[in-house]
């Protein structure tokens, strides 16, 4: 793992320097400060609705301005991470450093998966806001963000693939959103197709679904093994994506 | 220090950049990598400094092969791109202490390492200052100072001197002269003059394929004089005696009155068979102009060797 330090570090450092990640959590927050705010009145003015379900729940996975942000931040945070090293050339000098592609890769995508969850953190101030007027279950806050982490560390992924696969920003982050987009559909195959196989299979994947039991505190297992797939998978292919411009 | 054997690289599985290869570089020793533009020079470092895989071949840094022990065989290398890529939004010191932490050095001594690769590229004086705004002369310099941080044994440089100006391009080449004395330093350049002015010993490769390699005074014999330019009051008479000569071949007149002759194979006295051309010439009563020698000019050595390779 030799190069994961330095380069986790300077991403960190040049994802903060610039204005990306600056823009990307200002527009997330923004988002989810309506958000949250129109859950929070919609509850207050149907109090009946609250019996078995909370803001809590609706705000993580039950609405569009949720998994939105979450499909075009991710490529945003991710698009540079290769691109913009070949780009520029540098990617030469960071190759021939005595570093392995492994590390260079994990190293990136912890600067990212760092930023995102950097994104989040003022969005707990929300927990503690709905404190003040009733209960809160804990529990289901934990599975809440364990969600929101691992969705998101698997967006992340599929966005770090995408970047080591050209040198233009703009088409890593357009494949990033259309792959994640297109992970995000199979989940709807789940109220289309009948019962069956590819029923199943849709609502196996079903981001959604997910996102619907964590906020309810539900953890399912095969559902964290298919989430620790989506990181691993795309993480291993980025690193032999790498590996492969050398012979190229 | 650097061994390559047998080096090929093809981008496209047919045609190749690189062919077969192989040199050898020694500790305290300056290689210069000299070729036309398009030659094959990039390629040829890139592989070496392990950025590109070799098609076939073999590359040995300082004791360690560099497709078994990628990792252990770069740390041994410091490389400076042809491009000189760097992160614009980073700060000089910013830059080059993280190079240094990328490439092994200890926490404990980055400063010390930092300090002193500055210093001997000359940017301290712009340490603090963001790389986006450096002139191209800097860049260039904070290439050479990364190249330094680790303090490698192995130094390849890819055209160290483009892009500088006079005194700049002057401060560098004795700047890899100085490092040669501790280093084993391969450098690459199109200028034959700039191999001529820092190197021992120059490698010359056209379209892929190594045409030549020796010592550096021995590319100077082979432009060593080759005949004499004589310059005489009366043609006809001149001709009959510059033939007579034994030491001279070829005797061909160039202008009225101006003849071009080669030296005969094997006539090593050249300065006193100068002084035997003007004696016999004057006994003769030939009137006598200029008398001066034939020099190839390394152009054209290097022209003849990578030309006779076509």
């Amino acid at each position: 793992m030799r190069g994961f330090w330095p380069v986790f570090k300077r991403e960190l450092f040049s994802l903060f320097v610039t204005p990306t990640a600056w823009i990307l959590i200002v527009v997330f927050l923004v988002i989810q400060g309506f958000h949250f705010y129109g859950l929070v009145v919609h509850f207050a003015e149907n109090a009946e609705l609250s019996v078995d379900e909370g803001p809590v729940q609706a705000f993580f996975g039950e609405s569009i301005l949720f998994y939105l942000p979450l499909v075009l931040l991710c490529p945003g945070m991710t698009m540079r991470l290769f691109a913009e090293e070949r780009r520029l050339g540098t990617i030469e000098s960071l190759l021939t450093a005595p570093v392995t592609t492994a590390a260079v890769v994990l190293g990136k995508f912890a600067a990212s998966l760092v930023t995102y969850a950097v994104m989040w953190l003022p969005t707990v101030l929300y927990i503690v806001i709905l404190r003040h007027a009733g209960e809160i279950d804990w529990h289901v806050v934990g599975t809440s963000y364990l969600g929101v982490l691992l969705v998101g560390a698997g967006y992340l992924a599929i966005g770090t693939l995408m970047s080591t696969m050209t040198q233009s920003q703009l088409v890593a982050i357009v494949l990033s959103v259309l792959v994640i987009l297109g992970m995000f559909m199979l989940g709807i195959g789940e109220f289309i197709f009948d019962p069956g196989a590819l029923h199943d299979f849709c609502a196996y994947v079903s981001v959604w679904g997910q996102m619907g039991e964590l906020a309810k505190g539900i953890v399912d297992l095969r559902r964290l093994v298919l989430d620790v797939t989506l990181v691993a998978v795309p993480l291993f292919v980025a690193v032999r994506a790498v590996d492969a411009w050398r012979w190229g | 220090m650097i061994t390559v054997e047998g080096l090929s690289k093809s981008y496209t599985g047919t045609s190749f950049a690189v062919e077969a290869v192989s040199f050898r570089v020694n500790k305290g020793e300056v290689v210069g990598f000299l070729g036309p533009n398009g030659a094959g020079k990039s390629t040829t470092l890139r592989v070496v400094a392990g950025f590109l895989g070799p098609t076939r071949g073999r590359v040995n840094l300082a004791g360690h092969d560099l497709e078994s022990e990628p990792v252990r065989a770069r740390s041994t290398v410091g490389y400076m791109p042809e491009s000189v890529p760097l992160y614009p939004e980073m700060r000089v010191r910013e830059y080059l202490r993280f190079r240094a932490e990328l490439k092994g050095v200890r926490r404990a001594e980055r400063s010390a390492h930092v300090d002193e690769a500055m210093e001997r590229a000359r940017v301290d004086d712009v340490a603090e200052q963001l790389i986006g705004h450096l002139s191209k002369g800097y860049r260039q310099r904070v290439g050479l100072a990364d190249a330094l941080v680790a303090r490698p044994p192995i130094l390849i440089l890819d055209e160290p001197t483009a892009g500088l100006d006079p005194n700049q391009i002057r401060e560098v080449r004795a700047l890899v002269r100085e490092l040669g004395r501790e280093h084993a330093v391969l450098f690459s350049t199109h200028i034959l003059s700039e191999v001529e002015a820092t190197c021992d010993r120059a490698l010359v490769i056209s379209k892929g394929r190594l045409v030549a390699e020796g010592r550096i005074d021995e590319l100077r014999e082979r432009r060593r004089s080759r005949g004499l330019r004589i310059a005489v009051d009366s043609g006809p008479r001149a001709a009959e005696v510059l033939a007579r000569i034994e030491t001279l071949t070829k005797v061909e007149p160039i202008a009225p009155g101006i003849f071009v002759a080669t030296w005969r194979e094997g006539a090593l006295d050249l300065e006193h068979a100068t002084e035997e051309v003007a004696r016999t010439l004057i006994t003769a009563g030939v009137g006598l102009r200029e008398l001066s020698p034939v020099k190839a000019s390394l152009e054209q050595v290097f022209a003849e060797l990578t030309e006779g390779s076509a």
